[in-house]
């Protein structure tokens, strides 16, 4: 069983990478209510690697061929930037807009694929291919994640003033605006690199399901960021090790994992 | 006495709609200032204009040099979903003089025990914030406005959603604050009979009209009826002041409503 795993080692690792940089970040999506967000992100991650493809497709551009995540990041990062500077104050509800920008990716993403030259063979970009993940891709993730999480964990108190207090945090002098933006920002970028290995649900999962975990079973910041991870890290484990010998698709077996440790938590949480 | 805040002239509005034209008044250091008035009437924006997150549309809003908030948000603004001991809230009110990027050090933490002990909550530290009552978490919140060591405490209706009792004990922690400590405090309220018996001085905000100065010299059936439109009764009892609406005007009222 384990031989037929470690045949996907690398797969393993990316994987566990991906676990680490979403469940972190995950905790400010979840308790910034802002689940949904991350959803909307990664459907515009992959809207924008449909863009690349179908503009390479018909020439435009066709080094994107070759490197579709480009466009991609620049696509996620624009969301990202988006969400980050919209107001408290707009006529149109914030989960609405979430709505709009969620449904419109989703529909473009598909509609470009569907008229893209490599359309059918990148299809699966879009929902991801976690055993497709190559050393380098792992790599690649790694020198996305560690910056990422550095900025995290040097500005820590920061990113959780801001979060949790907003209008204290400006009376005391923070720049709101900019802290939140650096938050969305990375919550971006780590979305879209993950997004063309893991796919828009699974991201979607290591986004919510750890950092519930981590609300369930701790009472401090410091319990749930690591609750968050560690039941992330379990997930990828222990649904990709079962998925490879059983023949199942990893990323819903990780997801299914990630449901029962959370019905776990649940079961054993902190009153 | 030195005016920590004054404004000259001052309009205030979002975008192109002025909210509130021509304000002039100040907050003089040693002051106890209730800002009142219905919800919608402005409160919120003289309060941002006061904070420095809104800028005036015209006139002059002065701050004197080195003055220093103690905020206290509205209870609901604070999210009690985050994991937080008591103790890391308070902490977050030295935040600015910690520096970026750096933890707090043993010091801050002394700090924040003996604000939390001012207000009289020490002894619940380490609990987390969400088990609080709401008389507590606002004590919690009162404490992380004072470990800052402001020279302005500002209070956005402190007692919202409070029984009377709790409503009761936090008034007078505040009053207590401005008058042992000597804090210069602004309070912001809808409850008219609420802020009444504790400021010195109060400021009434209705539909664009704006009146402040000493409570006596405001809390008159005079100046009421003006500022509300209604035939408006002041009962004082002792140093005991009670505002209502004539029963006939409040009939009418509720009849047309």
């Amino acid at each position: 069983m384990f031989d037929s795993v470690l045949l996907f080692r690398e797969a393993l690792y990316g994987a566990l990478v991906i676990a680490v940089a979403c469940s972190t970040l995950g905790v400010y999506v979840v308790l910034r209510r802002i689940v949904f967000v991350g959803a909307a992100l990664a459907e515009l991650s992959s809207a924008g690697l449909a863009l690349g493809l179908w503009l390479a497709g018909i020439g435009v551009a066709s080094t994107l061929t070759t490197h579709p995540v480009a466009l991609s990041v620049a696509v996620t990062l624009g969301g990202a930037l988006f969400f980050g500077m919209s107001g408290a104050r707009s006529r149109i509800p914030a989960d609405a807009t979430i709505g709009v920008v969620y449904a419109v990716a989703a529909a473009v993403g598909i509609l470009l694929i569907a008229k893209a030259k490599t359309g059918e063979a990148h299809d699966i970009f879009l929902q991801g291919n976690i055993l497709g993940i190559t050393h380098s891709d792992t790599m690649v993730l790694v020198a996305v994640t560690v910056p990422v999480l550095l900025v995290h964990l040097v500005f820590f108190k920061e990113f959780v003033f801001v979060s949790f207090d907003r209008e204290t945090a400006r009376t005391l002098g923070y720049n709101v605006v900019f802290w939140n933006l650096l938050l969305y920002l990375t919550i971006g970028l780590v979305i879209a690199f993950a997004m063309q290995f893991a796919g828009v649900m699974l991201v979607f999962d290591f986004l919510v399901l750890p950092a519930v975990t981590g609300m369930l079973l701790s009472r401090s910041m410091a319990g749930m960021f690591a609750w968050a991870v560690a039941s992330g890290l379990l997930a990828a484990l222990a649904g990709f090790s079962l998925s490879v010998p059983f023949d199942l698709p990893s990323g819903p077996a990780i997801i299914t994992v990630s449901g029962v440790i959370v019905f776990v938590a649940w079961l054993f949480r902190r009153r | 006495m030195t005016a920590l805040i004054a404004f000259d002239g001052v309009s205030l509005g979002y975008g192109r709609r002025a909210v509130l034209t021509d304000l002039s008044f100040e907050i003089p250091e040693g002051d106890f200032l209730g800002l009142v008035g219905p919800n919608g009437a402005g409160k919120t924006t003289i309060l941002r204009a006061i904070l420095g997150s809104l800028s005036p549309m015209s006139g002059a809003i002065t701050r004197a040099e080195g003055l220093r908030f103690g905020y206290v948000p509205q209870r609901d603004q604070v999210d009690y979903n985050f994991p937080l001991k008591v103790l890391d809230v308070v902490l977050m009110g030295r935040y600015d003089r910690i520096g970026l990027a750096r933890r707090p050090a043993a010091r801050d933490r002394e700090l924040a025990l003996a604000a939390l002990d001012h207000v009289g909550i020490a002894q619940l530290a380490n609990e987390a914030l969400s088990a609080l009552s709401g008389g507590q978490r606002q004590r919690a919140l009162i404490a992380r406005a004072l470990v800052g060591k402001p020279n302005l405490l500002v209070l956005d209706e402190p007692t919202n959603g409070m029984d009377l009792l709790s409503t009761t004990q936090i008034l007078g922690l505040v009053r207590e604050l401005h008058e042992r400590d000597g804090l210069t405090v602004l309070m912001v309220s809808h409850a008219l009979n609420e802020v009444a018996n504790y400021v010195r001085r109060i400021a009434l905000v209705q539909e664009g009209a704006f009146r402040v100065g000493a409570v006596d010299e405001v809390l008159t059936e005079e100046t009421l009826g003006e500022m509300y439109g209604i035939p408006v009764e002041v009962d004082i009892s002792g140093d005991h002041r009670t505002v209502f609406v004539r029963r006939e005007s409040a009939m009418a009222v509720s009849d047309d409503v």
